[in-house]
Order: structure tokens, then C-alpha cells, then sequence
């Protein structure tokens, strides 16, 4: 009999949810505290890193953290019920235990990002990896210069984080931005596609930085909305999503040509994806 | 001078191995040969003219499915695998074969490094036999390998008519050499088999400037994605994880997988960057002649000719690879 080295990076962290919110009708937001105190204090993390959920039985997949690691609320993630193992995890309730692996990946260099506007632009579940870098900003507020948020769904009960608009959108110099695909009779904000909000608000380059996540044709509608307004690809950041099984750059899962999505990314400029050979 | 081993004195080393260790060995059966796990009684029947076995031996550490570990119904307690200590001795290992292992370990050793792999990495020696039947479809030396190449083995036996002879090139190889059943002779190293060449210079640049010809769809037309090139190549690794209930635990299985599968790069919600089999099949080339020599510098291939004779379709990497040279986008 042989034991596995207790380095083995397959094993997850036994975790407990300790907190469930409906974020949309099929978005959920998971709060989640490893099992062990120890590992707890361990897990550190930034703003863009990933980490694998495990709902035993299902499967494990790779989920965007969604929390700051220094408001110690608990790692949070908001999962979209759209596959077997979100599905999976749809059906727990507080008290229920998972594994969690990680954290991964790079993540947004913020100490770079100081003095800078900060724009950020999310589409749909997008937000979610977003929200680390808005709470570092509103947290650090006078590190930065002007938050603007651009933030879209397909309609407006889908739009992601509600529940803290009031926040996001406190000024001074903060200002949010709404807008769904579809309206109700209710709705009174902009009904318009992600990309066409960016062109019509013309945000200016001038020492901004512009980080962006959403689908991935959202994104790409973006980056050349963005050139057009005169953002060079060194001030255009944004974080993508792959098909991946290990997180560690094993198993040849998650590549975009000779980049791997979960070592190399997943946060890349644009300037790096310009020289992608592979589209993601 | 080299140190010779006679078949008889081979066949009772074996035999001495297979009581302390756990002897893989290739064994032919119904025409198709196999790495097996061999008892001592079937050593004498072991056919060491083999060319090829139908699948390379790198299930030895990253095997075709395995239980990475079990979770208890707690969803708490994990629980290894039963798993041995015995040390493992493959023999009649080839040179292609030794390197694709090489090139696995390039990435599951690194860091953080694949314990699964690392620990029957560890326990395993490889002896080798040098290939003297190279297939009409091997290119080892293409690919900086050779019929007799000692590299990645422990030791390699060479056949001559005199017996084999025994070059140890590690410590672990050297300590496990059978003094006293070897004599020293004045018998050269044999020439190599003839093998055919494939013209690689250059491939890496022309696959850079290729990614977008039309020619990576044409190819795939024909292609079923059946998976057999990654299955019996010796140095592809990808793999699937996933879960299966037990009675009181869940097992988290790991298994071949093969980047042809359609939906191999599926998300929830259905976008795949890979849709199409020219995609998917451009994938594969690409890792073996550009993006792994990136990485570390060394082509993804051992010139084993498998995926070359078990595809039912007749893609032919030899082909490609000449057939890039020539294209011009």
C-alpha cells in the first residue's frame, strides 16, 4: 500500500458553502471556506486568478474568483447553471462540501494599473472575474483615477452583481453603465449590444487601462472597438475562458496556439493576443 | 571491448528479475505484440525480433485509465489507490519508445509535477533492445533517435551474432547489470539499420507561417477522429478527469483522451474554439512541430511510425510534414 504524496496538485481542499445568493435566474453566487482554518489562511489569491470546484460525483471544472482576497468574506464564485457540474452545484445548499483546487493562473498586475482611469467592460457572467479588480479599486480608492463600469446582459433580471450597483456607481469619479440586449416595461436604461455602448460613450485612451471579459465575441467586438478609439493593445487587458481539465499545464486542454489559457493566462493584453495563432 | 550476454544467460537474468521485480516485457499473441507484465515461465517465449508493438508502453506510468484517488461519501476523506512499492523492470524497451517517455516527462515532471506519473517514473528501470527491424514507416533518426540509440534507457542490449551486447548508461542501469552471466569480447557495436529519412529542417518556421493555409482542412477531410494516432503514440498525453460513484466513495478517474475528439474544446454553453476536424487536426501537428519545440526545443515525435500504420485513413505525418515544406501561404 502506497500512499499519494501529500503534494499530489490533484486533491482538492475539502470546503464547505457557507453562503448562496441568486445572482440572475440561473447565475448563483457560491461563498466557500476551506474546511481546514490552516488552508483557509493559505489560500491567497488576486484579482483574475481561477480556481477548480469540485462537485464530487459530477465532476470539477475551473470557475473565475469572484471575491478580493482581502475583504476575508470567503473565496466567492458566481456559476452559471449551463453544464453538468454547474448544474450539479445549482442543487447544494448551505453546509454542503465541495473540493476546491488552486488558485491559478495569472492574474491583473494592479500595483501597475495605480494612478491610472480604470474602464472596465463585462458582458453577461464577464462581470464575475471583474469583480475582484472593482472591489481592489473602490477598496483603494485614491490609488486610482476614474472607475467606469460597462456592464451588460441580455436582459435586465440577467444582469450579473446587481445587488451592488449602488456601490460600484458611488461616486466621487466612479460611474457605471447598464445596458441589455433586450428591455422589459420596467427597464429605462440602454437597450444596445456591449460593444456599441463602448463606441457611443467614447471612452478616452488617455492613461486609461481597459479590462474586459464577457463572450468571446463580445470581446473581440470590443478590442476593435477599443483601437478604433485609439487604445493601444498594451492598454487593453482581458481574461478568457478555455476548456480545461488540470489548471496545472498538463493535460493539453486549454491551449490557444502555443499559449496555455491556464499557465500563460488566464489574463493576457491585447497586445499578446494579437499574436495568437489560434482563435479563442 | 564491450561486455556480451548470451541469449541463454539473457532468458535466466530474466527470470532472476522477474522474481524481485515486476517485469514488463513485449509478448506477441495472435500476431499482435504488446508490452505485458511477464511471469519468469513465459520469459523463454518472449520474441526480442519484434518491430513494433501496437501500442507504446507509456501506459506503464500514465496509464490508459486510472483512480487518481477516491473521495469518501463525506466528500472529505480521501483515499489513495491500492498501489504497490515493487519496483518495475520493462525490457526490450526501444530507443523511440524510451524517448516518448522523455518527452511525457518534460511536462508531467515539471513543476508542479504529475505525482501520478512521478511515482511510477521512479520505481521503473528500462532496459532496451536496439531495433533491428525498423518498419517501412519508422523515421527515428529524423527526429534525433536512432535504432540503437542508448539515450533515456538505463541500459541497452544490442543484438549480435555473438549475443547482446550490454551498455549501461545510468547508475541505476549500471547497479543492475548481471556481472557474472556477461563476458567481455571484442565484438563492435553493429551498424544501425537503414532507416528512412523524413526531411524535418525548417518545418517549425514553415508550420508558423502555414497556421491559416486551406491545406490543414483538406488533409482532415478524411479524417474520422477515431483517435487511434493519440492512443498509440508514444508521446501524446492528453487526458480527461472525471467522476464515477462507487458504492460508499467516488472515484476521480484520469484517461487518455485525444485532442481529434470533436468537443474536445466544447465549454458549458457550446462555444468551441476547434469546431471543425481541420482545426482539430492542425492542433495536433502544430503541438508536435511547433508549439512543444517552442517550449523545450525538442519535436514531439520519435519517428515510431505508429500513427502512421494504424490510421485507417492513411494520414501520414511523413506526408505532412513534406507536404508543409512545400506549401505558401
Amino acid at each position: 500500500m502506497c500512499s499519494i504524496p501529500a503534494a499530489n496538485p490533484f486533491i482538492p481542499y475539502p470546503a464547505t458553502v457557507t453562503g448562496l445568493l441568486d445572482l440572475t435566474p440561473d447565475i448563483k453566487l457560491f461563498t466557500v471556506e476551506l474546511t481546514d482554518p490552516e488552508q483557509q489562511d493559505n489560500f491567497d489569491y488576486r484579482p483574475g486568478q481561477f480556481a477548480f470546484i469540485s462537485a464530487y460525483g459530477v465532476g470539477e471544472g475551473p470557475y473565475g474568483i469572484a471575491s478580493l482576497a482581502e475583504r476575508k468574506a470567503g473565496l466567492e464564485f458566481a456559476v452559471r447553471r449551463v453544464g453538468t457540474v454547474t448544474r450539479a452545484l445549482h442543487e447544494l445548499e448551505p453546509g454542503a462540501t465541495l473540493g476546491i483546487r488552486g488558485p491559478y493562473g495569472n492574474w491583473f498586475p494592479m500595483e501597475d494599473y495605480r494612478g491610472k482611469n480604470i474602464l472596465i467592460i463585462g458582458g453577461g457572467i464577464g462581470i464575475a472575474p471583474l469583480r475582484p479588480v472593482i472591489h481592489h479599486v473602490l477598496d483603494h480608492r485614491s490609488d486610482y483615477a476614474e472607475l467606469t463600469i460597462i456592464n451588460g446582459a441580455r436582459s435586465p433580471r440577467e444582469l450579473v452583481f446587481s445587488n451592488e450597483f449602488d456601490l460600484w456607481a458611488e461616486p466621487p469619479q466612479c460611474k457605471l453603465e447598464l445596458c441589455v440586449d433586450r428591455g422589459n416595461d420596467e427597464w429605462q436604461g440602454r437597450v444596445a449590444l456591449v460593444p456599441q455602448v463602448v463606441s457611443e460613450l467614447s471612452p478616452s485612451p488617455d492613461n486609461t487601462v481597459a479590462i474586459i471579459c464577457g463572450p468571446p465575441i463580445m470581446i473581440r467586438f470590443v478590442l476593435t472597438g477599443l483601437k478604433e478609439l485609439g487604445f493601444s493593445p498594451g492598454q487593453i487587458v482581458t481574461t478568457l475562458e478555455q476548456k480545461m481539465k488540470c489548471g496545472i499545464g498538463k493535460c493539453a486542454r486549454c491551449n490557444v496556439g502555443d499559449k496555455y489559457i491556464c499557465k500563460d493566462g488566464p489574463v493576457f493584453t491585447l497586445e499578446q493576443i494579437l499574436n495568437f495563432m489560434e482563435q479563442f | 571491448m564491450n561486455r556480451i550476454i548470451v541469449d541463454n544467460n539473457l532468458r535466466s537474468w530474466l527470470k532472476e528479475l522477474a522474481e524481485k521485480y515486476t517485469l514488463v516485457a513485449p509478448v506477441t499473441s495472435d500476431g499482435v505484440t504488446l508490452f505485458k507484465h511477464v511471469k519468469g515461465s513465459q520469459v523463454d517465449s518472449l520474441d526480442l525480433q519484434y518491430s513494433n508493438t501496437a501500442v507504446s508502453p507509456k501506459g506503464c506510468f500514465f496509464p490508459l485509465s486510472e483512480t487518481m484517488f477516491s473521495i469518501g461519501s463525506d466528500g472529505v476523506n480521501v483515499i489513495a489507490p491500492v498501489s504497490t512499492d515493487r519496483e518495475v523492470v520493462i525490457f526490450g524497451i526501444h530507443p523511440c519508445d524510451a524517448a516518448g517517455i522523455a518527452l511525457i516527462d518534460r511536462v508531467f515532471l515539471a513543476e508542479p509535477t504529475d505525482t501520478h506519473y512521478k511515482e511510477k517514473r521512479d520505481r521503473t528501470i528500462l532496459i532496451g533492445l536496439a531495433c533491428n527491424a525498423p518498419s517501412p514507416e519508422c523515421f527515428c533518426p529524423s527526429v534525433g533517435g536512432g535504432p540503437a540509440n542508448p539515450m533515456y534507457l538505463d541500459i541497452l542490449l544490442t543484438q549480435t551474432s555473438a549475443g547482446y551486447i550490454v551498455q549501461a548508461t545510468t547508475g541505476k542501469g549500471k547497479e543492475l547489470t548481471p556481472a557474472a552471466r556477461m563476458e567481455e569480447k571484442d565484438i563492435p557495436l553493429p551498424p544501425p539499420p537503414h532507416v528512412t529519412p523524413v526531411p524535418l529542417e525548417g518545418v517549425s518556421e514553415m508550420m508558423r507561417r502555414n497556421f491559416d493555409s486551406p491545406y490543414w482542412d483538406r488533409v482532415a477531410d478524411r479524417c474520422l477522429h477515431c483517435n487511434i494516432c493519440s492512443y498509440v503514440c508514444p508521446c501524446c498525453y492528453c487526458f480527461d478527469i472525471r467522476d464515477y460513484m462507487g458504492k460508499d466513495k467516488i472515484d476521480r478517474v484520469r484517461s487518455w483522451e485525444s485532442c481529434q475528439s470533436a468537443g474536445f474544446t466544447m465549454i458549458a454553453g457550446g462555444h468551441d474554439p476547434r469546431p471543425t476536424k481541420g482545426a482539430r487536426l492542425r492542433q495536433r501537428w502544430y503541438h508536435k512541430l511547433l508549439y512543444f519545440p517552442e517550449l523545450f526545443g525538442d519535436i514531439k515525435c520519435t519517428g515510431c511510425g505508429r500513427c502512421v500504420r494504424s490510421c485507417p485513413v492513411n494520414i501520414d505525418i511523413r506526408e505532412i510534414i513534406t507536404d508543409v515544406q512545400k506549401l505558401n501561404v
